[in-house]
């Protein structure tokens, strides 16, 4: 208490707080700075380069290939999945059979290999969201995905609580924790 | 410091702390397929049927496979041995195939050090040593396997036969000879006959331990519980008669406690008391006039004596025995005292004498047990390969060494320079680390097999996942080694279809396909034509039960017994098998040694005290564990733990009881024997922390696990029957003093259970559905399958020794066992769960809200909301809140067998039983899609559906005809401690005892 008492009487040094401030501006530079490159970075608007060039544009947009027709499990279980590569070499052997791309799909068939796609749509691990029960609804995939069919790479998304709940609520759909998303 | 600085500082630090905790996109990937295979949907669940290889009982299973992995094991609910049912050994199958010291590539050991090879280079060696042996002569490359499937075994026999060899020999280390002795003397069938145990009305064990791991554990915890019901004609009665208490002594009605290998002398007094009832007429007059002679000293009151037990017992068990319509005796398990060839003949007697036609002994589905080759045998073979010129012992999944600790010679045969040992393990276990040359094998997880546990049905093995390592079938494996050309079948698979097709039981390939896709064929083969016939005269078999000297305190006889967790020893690798503790001791992790108060007193040694116990085999220290379930005079240890090496859950774990046993074997039967007379007893004083569960042994007076005497039980039902509308005396004395511990009524979790005296808050609104689980105390049998259940759906981490010393065992279920405070042999049984109250005590006093009442009654956890206060679990009356003091490990590959379907919890947050929301989950969206409502029985949780009795329910309490809904109807229907006003969802339902 006496300390502080003393500190009261003290006359104020403009000097000290004038250091204080050019400290906070400093931190604020540094953590404005970050915050920019870490959600705006130069890249953000195309979205993340994938391991073969593939164009949701094209394919759900120009061709108007049905979602269903690649992730086909989208309607029958929690995980919409995506198409094994022997897929899309049910096409790709007849279609632009030998585009630098296209062969690339062939080096991972033929060699037996898992396509390495970089994953865009996060969800947190404690959550568990069912695409089958959505489909069911008949919500369109482009509500939570966006405008897929216009974009070449997917910018993707974190899914926050508060978009789930939004929409959750205003067509009365089940508000459990557990029996809804968390378990 | 001033206000303003502070405040200013704290508000820079919070933005430092955000802008910190912001990481950086995580590197996630997300890997497609090459091709798709046709029965995998991504987040759908495919089953394989298939067939447990964990002990030889052979019980069917349904493996889950997700996304490629084999994440859960549960009963084949059309196979006849188990009926959809399994143990906790089963339950933990994937423990084994995810086990992370599991041995991936083949070990060469070259000058005592273990080098990695290719298969194909372990192959070529394997190959050119049997080639170079076989060259030698005959006999010169030798087997021994575990108990294997017909197909298997002809293989094996076709392959040496093509080394110039003997056939395999069948190894395993509890393998009742005497049973089989006994039937060979008294039924002409060397054999293990199945008993139709559930259509008895009295049962008589003289040890037999068939709730745990005799013969078949899991089809005679059913068929028991089938005869033990409570029916409107009675309850069937069975008694147990050993020195030490099981967990099948455990749930006997009456459990006799003789002197150790005395068993035979309560069976003669019984033969002598039916014999002078008239029984046994049919009978060969010189087989009675044998019986006669030979029981003719047993009276009863030399009988107890002789036994060691109150003559009063022994009379109220002939009495109970020779009213009984359908009397059985089982025999012994392992020989603890010496007296089990008696023992077993007798009781074959005494059923002949009861029942001269042995209706309730099925002599066509025998056990495939009885093809192991006898101890003795064994011990002739291993010490043939010493003196013969075998130069190649290849090894099958068998631990000798560890089943033969006591017996040096072993280790100097597998030791021996002109032998060279190869063992196909996929673990390094005794045995396995003296071998030459280790070469794994795929699991039965991986294979096509067959293996069928008793005649008269195939059951097939499939592969449920794909293979983890490179390791061949063992049938694959020996073609390859024994055939350079003309191979009998291109693959082990071939050779299976193959078989099945020659002895005509599958005819085509759908035939094949339906087999593998129901988990086999059940009726499909014809029993072998032998039949019982009873003996002439019984001469010289019937030894006076011999009575040994007088009892020292100082030299005990130290008994080794089967643990239901570890079986004889495989099981002890598996972390869900060593977490999950004993069901009687409640101790996890180690192994005490049990001994009665008096045993223990002539030493001076306190409970949690080490002992030293010497044999002329060999010397341990245990920590010894005082419990009334055993004969004073008496110590037991159960076997399965205290490897060498076997991984890092079997480490230092706990004691090789088997180190102190005889090395010879019973010369009548070729036996093992499993006891031995303590040359030292000492007490050491030293305090060892015992790594136990349970609070406390008895219930204190607070009435949790609550009995009702039969005769009460009906008279209650009749005056019901007599006059619905009248209440019963207890409802009268409900009314007078209601809310008190005695008389709090049973209130339903549902709105109309609200009653503003005594609520506080308002009840709960529930539309459609409100879960509740119902409990019969008087079918669990405390096998903790459904723990280990549990474990294996819920993702529940394993803490181990030391933090279950501290008490943070994270069980979601645990098996709470009490002894009666007057009778501590009487014990009951009490599954514990969270009871989903409807006004529950943890949802008040969370400052965050993160238990939640959802509005199907479960009490929610949200694992993300919590922030790790644990006022939940201090206001939880029924202590099953879990509190993640760290982060659990799964070391790879074990993080395979999680379940995708239920989050991973991490450090510093509560967890607690869901009632497997996930699986409510599943029906709703079945039921959606169907556009139904949820049926009765569609949702069952892990727990319920491998509960071998079938003591749990699960249903929706808002339907009126649910099961569980008329189960609480039930008269032996009350809540745990409901008289705390928490209106639980699990109702228990009173076990019922016979009077006395």
């Amino acid at each position: 208490m006496t300390a502080l008492a003393d500190q009261k009487n003290e006359p104020r040094k403009a000097g000290k707080n004038a250091l204080l401030i050019f400290w906070m501006g400093l931190i604020f530079v540094f953590v404005a700075g970050f915050l920019i490159f870490f959600y705006i970075p130069p890249a953000a608007d195309i979205g993340a380069a994938q391991p073969i060039a593939f164009s949701h544009r094209v394919h759900a947009g120009i061709k108007n290939i049905q979602c269903q027709f690649c992730h086909s499990y989208v309607g029958r279980s929690s995980f919409p999945g995506i198409p094994p590569v022997e897929k899309c070499l049910y096409c790709h052997k007849y279609v632009i059979a030998n585009h630098p791309e296209i062969q690339k799909e062939h080096m991972y068939f033929n060699t037996k290999t898992p396509t390495p796609w970089k994953k865009v749509f996060y969800l947190p691990e404690h959550v568990f969201f069912n695409h089958q029960r959505h489909i069911k609804k008949d919500i369109a995939c482009q509500e939570c995905h966006g405008p897929v069919e216009t974009m070449d790479r997917l910018k993707g998304k974190k899914f926050k609580m508060g978009f789930c709940i939004t929409c959750h609520k205003a067509r009365g759909a089940n508000l459990d924790c557990w029996l809804a998303c968390h378990n | 410091m001033k206000r303003r600085d502070f405040l200013k500082l704290a508000g820079m630090g919070s933005i430092s702390f955000a802008a910190s905790a912001c990481t950086s996109e995580t590197d996630k990937m997300l890997y497609s397929l090459v091709e798709a295979p046709g029965d995998m949907v991504t987040g759908s669940p495919a089953w394989y049927a298939s067939t447990c290889r964990e002990c030889p009982a052979g019980c069917g299973i349904l493996v889950k496979n997700r996304e490629g992995r084999a994440i859960k094991v549960e009963g084949n609910p059309l196979h006849p041995v188990n009926r959809g049912k399994l143990c906790i050994r089963g339950q933990a199958v994937v423990q084994g195939v995810y086990n992370p010291d599991r041995i991936r590539t083949p070990l060469v050991k070259k000058n005592g050090r273990w080098r990695p090879v290719s298969f194909s280079r372990a192959r070529t060696i394997l190959t050119e040593k049997a080639f170079q042996a076989a060259q030698g002569g005959t006999d010169r490359v030798r087997m021994l396997t575990e108990l294997v499937g017909d197909s298997q075994m002809s293989l094996l026999t076709r392959c040496l036969k093509q080394l110039h060899s003997r056939g395999p020999v069948v190894f395993e280390p509890l393998a009742y000879e005497t049973l089989r002795t006994a039937n060979r003397e008294v039924f002409g069938i060397d054999g293990l006959p199945a008993y139709r145990m559930e259509r008895a009305d009295c049962l008589v064990s003289l040890g037999a331990d068939f709730l745990e791991t005799w013969l078949s554990p899991v089809e005679y915890a059913w068929r028991f519980k089938a005869m033990h019901a409570v029916r409107p004609e009675g309850k069937g009665i069975f008694f147990h008669i050993s020195p030490y208490q099981s967990l099948t002594g455990a749930n006997a009605d009456r459990w006799i406690a003789c002197d150790p290998g005395r068993e035979a002398a309560v069976v003669m007094g019984l033969i002598k008391a039916a014999l002078e009832q008239g029984r046994g007429a049919g009978l060969p007059k010189a087989l009675i006039q044998t019986l006669r002679d030979a029981s003719g000293g047993y009276t009863p009151k030399a009988t107890a004596r002789m036994a060691g037990i109150d003559s009063a017992d022994f009379e109220g068990l002939a009495i109970r025995l020779l009213k009984a319509k359908a009397p059985l005796i089982l025999g012994t398990g392992v020989d603890t005292g010496g007296g089990a060839f008696p023992a077993d003949l007798a009781a074959n007697l005494l059923n002949l004498v009861l029942d001269p036609a042995l209706t309730l002994f099925d002599f066509d589905h025998r056990h495939r047990m009885e093809q192991a080759a006898r101890r003795s045998d064994v011990l002739d073979f291993l010490t043939s390969l010493r003196a013969d010129a075998a130069k190649l012992l290849l090894i099958h999944n068998a631990d000798p060494v560890y089943a033969l600790a006591a017996d040096s010679k072993v280790r100097e045969t597998l030791t021996n320079d002109r032998l060279f040992v190869a063992s196909f393990s996929n673990f390094m276990d005794d045995t396995t680390a003296l071998a030459d040359l280790i070469l794994p094998v795929s699991h039965p997880l991986e294979s096509w097999d067959e293996y069928s546990g008793k005649n008269g049905i195939i059951s097939t093995v499939q592969p449920a996942m794909g293979p983890l390592t490179p390791a061949p079938q063992v049938g694959d494996l020996m073609m390859d080694i024994a055939f350079d050309d003309q191979r009998p079948a291109p693959d082990y698979k071939s050779w299976v279809m193959a078989r099945l097709h020659l002895r005509g039981i599958v005819r085509e390939k759908s035939g094949w396909l339906k087999a593998l896709q129901t988990g086999g064929m059940f009726s499909a083969v014809a029993p072998p034509n032998e039949h019982p016939h009873p003996p002439m005269h019984v001469d010289g078999l019937l030894k006076p039960v011999s009575i040994a000297a007088a009892k020292d305190p100082a030299r005990p006889v130290f008994a080794a017994v089967p643990s239901i967790r570890f079986f004889d020893g495989r099981g002890g690798n598996r972390p869900w098998l060593c977490e999950i503790p004993d069901p009687l001791t409640k101790v996890a992790w180690q192994a005490p040694v049990l001994g009665h108060p008096e045993t223990f007193k002539a030493v001076g040694a306190g409970h949690g005290e080490i002992v030293e116990i010497s044999t002329r085999s060999g010397q341990i220290r245990a920590i010894a564990y005082i419990t009334h379930q055993v004969k004073p005079g008496l110590l037991v240890m159960s076997m399965g733990q205290g490897h060498h090496d076997f991984g890092r859950y079997a480490k230092n774990a706990g004691i090789n009881p088997l180190i102190l046993m005889p090395p010879e074997p019973d010369k009548d039967t070729g036996a093992p024997v499993f006891f031995a007379t303590a040359a030292g007893f000492t007490g050491t004083g030293d305090p060892m922390p015992l790594a136990h569960t349970d609070g406390s042994r008895i219930q204190h007076g607070r009435k949790i696990a609550l009995t009702v005497e039969l005769g009460a039980l009906r008279k209650k039902e009749r005056m019901h029957e007599k006059d619905p509308a009248r209440p019963t005396a207890d409802e009268t004395a409900r009314h007078e003093t209601s809310l008190t511990m005695d008389g709090f009524p049973l209130t339903l979790p549902l709105p109309e259970g609200y009653d503003p005296k005594r609520d506080f808050y308002p009840p709960h609104a529930h539309d459609h559905y409100r879960w509740a689980m119902v409990v019969d105390l008087d079918k669990c049998i405390g096998c903790a399958a459904c723990a280990a259940a549990c474990y294996a759906e819920n993702n529940i981490g394993i803490v181990g020794k030391d933090r279950i010393i501290e008490g943070r065992e994270m069980a979601w279920l645990r098996i709470e066992r009490y002894h009666d405070p007057d009778h501590p042999e009487k014990v009951i049984f009490f599954p514990m769960m969270c009871q989903q109250c409807d006004n529950a005590p943890c949802e008040p006093v969370c400052p965050v809200y993160a238990p939640h009442h959802s509005r199907e009654g479960l009490n929610n956890q949200i694992y993300n909301r919590c922030i790790g206060t644990r006022f939940c679990s201090q206001n939880c009356p029924y202590k099953v809140r879990r509190f993640n003091w760290f982060e659990w490990k799964w070391p790879a590959p074990l993080q395979n067998q999680l379940n995708p379907d239920v989050t991973v919890r991490s450090k510093g947050v509560m967890e607690k039983c869901s009632f497997c929301v996930q699986r409510i989950k599943v029906a709703h969206g079945r039921a959606k899609d169907e556009k139904r409502e949820i049926k009765d029985g569609e949702v069952v949780p892990a727990c319920v559906q491998t509960c071998p009795t079938g003591a749990l329910t699960f249903g929706n309490l808002m339907d009126v005809n649910s099961r569980v809904r008329m189960l609480t109807g039930n008269r032996r229907a009350y809540q745990a401690m409901g008289y705390l006003n928490t209106k639980p969802a699990v109702i228990y339902l009173k076990k019922v005892i016979l009077k006395g």
